[in-house]
């Protein structure tokens, strides 16, 4: 035990400053552990048609669970791998019924997609409540408490935006001819998405943590729309650049690739092939750093909004030191097939570990619990199945 | 007697306790600072071991007990949750671990060149006809809206067709209500495909580009081998399980790159088509012999599609040369049926 002898809870801690401690968020997971534990998961998984897949979910959450720490003290996850089954198989029939339909264009899955679109508050309401009460840090559980109902106020109108926009696009495969004016006509939802799309992203983010519990404590979220907002024009402005800058380096290499085309008529279109796949190349890179700039800014927004009793949240990300991690983690994978995922995740994990900080100004050990009902994990598995993700 | 370290948690305050726990007979005594509690063993629930993770006790009532001593548990818990105790020591193994990695590789080859397209057959054979029946026509309705308008053929030519395609499928008796379609597909050139449950569709163009009736009736009975092979709910199948086995395989590499499934998948599912127009290939030669046609009309079919082709495509090249304005792009049969030359050879073997 590396806990020192004292009677309860009066550690001397890392770092304090002003009444306030800092607690560093730790990740203490290795590449060659997790590398076993996934290669075993997978082997098993295949083996057992896809059946152990319930227990490697688990088997690996607790690992990255228990190596995540504050103080010294890992979470905890919970979830009974019994569960996690009944709702996969559930989430596959789900899916195997929809992918079908599909391909044979029947009109159920018309009626599939309708269904499905409303109970995507619901899959992500129970979702997150599965996630909550399995997640326990000090032997108290977490909670979420948000409601169909709440979610469905906040996605309703980009939802209904997202018709507007899906709907003529559809009509316009039964109508080629018609198919400007129904693009037009797409625009403006489109249009109107977009710039709802920061206030949305906000809205959720606050629902979502604000309706966490830490035990009986409720997350106070204090978060304004308008730093949201900041980042997104910051956004659209580094994307303008791009694009400028893009275009600029596709013309040189145009002019160059003319000019040796010119020389030697034949064995010049290697020449042209490279270029365009160094243009491509640049385009995905710049694609990649302006996704990560947006996601970085937003969490660190997200977490910094947190406040839960004493304490307060916050993260540090950089855009430039997340994306590199991810081209490299993208090379590593690629060239050891696949191999070397646990050493690119786990790398990622400690990363975001390390840029998030607790700070308080009261003692840890003065949480409680609460009374937290039991969740089946269908909402959880069937949003997983199909690739739900409000991305928080 | 076993002896660990712990930390204790009541489960109703976030406090931490460091005590000392004790194993005496059938009883597991905890002393700390104001903590001192007697449970029968058997009361106590240990989690499953994973790796360097610290290992919790749940005591009856919420508490609970969170210790670094795996090896204190291991000699008091040894037989808790077996499956996840047999898992653990595969995972403490380096060779084990090997053993995995080769599992892994010759599972999912043998799954994806043997597995799949059996367990496809296997539970293709459970879906009755008159399913796959309104599948297909379900297909064809959304065809009709989207990519192809009414033949322009006259009645009498269709006619003709139509009992040339009787004298292929009659004395079938494999249950489909096999049926002829004629269709003005703009967008797909010269085609003919098969729908689930036995209709099947043939374009005016490749009607146009037939040299005789032989050769369309040779198209026909490839087309004929696809339904009853079933092939359409197969390709569905095995793609699905094949694109099911690479998510599975990626799984964490998803969220570092979607490239992972989406390209393996597409290879996969390029490859059992190719499988299934040999199949269909052969149940084409057999058929036509049956009815008294040689399958160099196939043959001769494939060879005036593929001239057909060429010419296209090298027209679409110069479209985008900017040499010529006018051209369609080259999708047509062989577009979407490729290995043409091997299969040429194989119909004129098969003579």
């Amino acid at each position: 035990m590396e806990v020192p002898n004292s009677n309860s809870d009066v550690y001397p801690d890392a770092g304090s400053a002003g009444g306030e401690r800092r607690y560093p968020l730790e990740f203490t997971a290795t590449a060659g552990e997790y590398f076993r534990i996934w290669i075993v998961n997978l082997a098993l998984t295949i083996i057992t048609l896809g059946i152990y897949s319930a227990w490697a979910k688990v088997r690996k959450k607790r690992y990255f669970y228990g190596h995540t720490k504050i103080d010294g003290e890992g979470f905890e996850y919970r979830a009974n791998p019994i569960a996690i089954l009944k709702g996969r198989i559930i989430a596959v029939g789900l899916l195997a019924i929809y992918t079908l339909t599909g391909r044979f264009e029947t009109d159920l899955h018309y009626v599939l997609m309708a269904v499905l679109l409303f109970a995507i508050p619901w899959l992500v309401v129970r979702s997150f409540a599965f996630n909550a009460h399995n997640t326990a840090h000090r032997n108290i559980r977490l909670r979420f408490d948000g409601t169909y109902g709440g979610t469905f106020r906040i996605v309703a109108v980009p939802g209904v935006l997202v018709i507007l926009a899906a709907a003529p696009l559809y009509f316009g495969r039964f109508h080629p001819d018609m198919l400007k004016t129904l693009v037009n006509l797409a625009l403006l939802p489109m249009l109107g998405i977009g710039i709802l799309y920061p206030l949305i992203k906000a809205r959720l983010v606050k629902f979502v943590l604000g309706h966490h519990y830490y035990g009986a404590t409720q997350f106070k979220m204090e978060l304004s729309e308008y730093a949201f907002y900041k980042v997104f024009f910051a956004a659209v402005g580094i994307g303008f650049l791009l694009i400028i800058l893009a275009g600029v380096l596709f013309g040189v290499v145009a002019a160059i690739t003319t000019g040796a085309t010119k020389g030697a008529a034949a064995g010049a279109h290697p020449v042209i092939g490279m270029a365009i796949f160094f243009v491509l190349i640049v385009i995905y890179g710049g694609y990649l750093l302006l996704f990560t700039y947006w996601s970085v800014r937003t969490t660190n927004l997200m977490w910094g909004a947190v406040g839960i009793g004493p304490i307060r949240l916050e993260s540090t990300l950089r855009a430039r030191e997340l994306a590199w991690l991810y081209l490299s983690n993208i090379v590593a994978v690629i060239f050891t097939l696949g191999l070397a995922t646990p050493w690119a995740v786990v790398r990622t994990m400690r990363y975001r570990a390390a840029k998030m900080m607790l700070i308080t100004t009261g003692e840890l050990s003065g949480f409680i619990t609460a009374e937290s009902a039991q969740v089946s994990a269908v909402g959880e598995e069937v949003g997983e199945m199909f690739d739900i993700d409000i991305g928080l | 007697m076993i002896e660990f370290d712990a930390i204790y948690y009541d489960g109703k305050t976030s406090a931490r306790t460091l005590v000392h726990a004790q194993s005496l007979g059938k009883n597991l005594f905890v002393f700390g600072p104001d903590v001192t509690i007697k449970v029968p063993i058997g009361e106590v629930r240990a989690d499953a071991r994973i790796g360097s993770v610290r290992r919790t006790l749940n005591l009856p009532g919420g508490a609970q007990l969170q210790t670094d001593d795996h090896a204190a548990l291991a000699a008091l818990f040894p037989r808790v949750n077996r499956l996840e105790t047999w898992v653990q020591k595969l995972e403490q193994r380096w060779h084990y671990v090997l053993a995995a990695l080769v599992t892994i590789a010759v599972f999912s080859w043998w799954g994806v060149v043997h597995g799949l397209p059996l367990a496809a057959k296997i539970v293709t054979a459970w879906v009755p006809i008159n399913v796959e029946a309104a599948l297909g026509n379900q297909t064809l309705a959304t065809v009709d809206k989207s990519i192809c308008g009414p033949s322009q053929l006259s009645a009498e030519r269709q006619q003709v067709l139509r009992s040339n395609f009787a004298v292929l499928t009659s004395g079938l008796n494999d249950g489909y209500n096999y049926r002829l379609e004629f269709r003005d597909c703009k967008g797909i050139g010269s085609n003919a495909f098969a729908l689930p449950g036995g209709t099947i569709v043939i374009t005016d163009a490749l009607i146009k580009l037939a040299e005789n009736d032989q050769q369309i009736t040779a198209v026909l009975a490839h087309e004929v081998g696809h339904v009853r092979n079933r092939h359409g709910l197969r390709l569905v199948l095995q793609s699905a399980g094949a694109a099911a086995l690479i998510t599975a395989l990626a799984g964490d590499a998803v969220s570092i790159t979607a490239l992972a499934v989406a390209l393996p998948t597409l290879l996969l599912q390029t490859g059992y088509s190719r499988e299934f127009e040999t199949e269909a290939d052969t149940y084409a030669f057999k058929r036509l012999k049956e009815i008294g046609l040689s399958p160099k009309y196939f043959a001769e079919m494939l060879t005036r599609l593929e001239s057909e082709h060429a010419a296209k495509k090298q027209a679409a090249d110069e479209a985008k040369s900017g040499k010529s304005s006018d051209s369609s792009p080259a999708f047509d049969y062989l577009s979407t049926h490729p290995n043409t030359t091997e299969r040429i050879q194989r119909a004129l073997a098969n003579q």
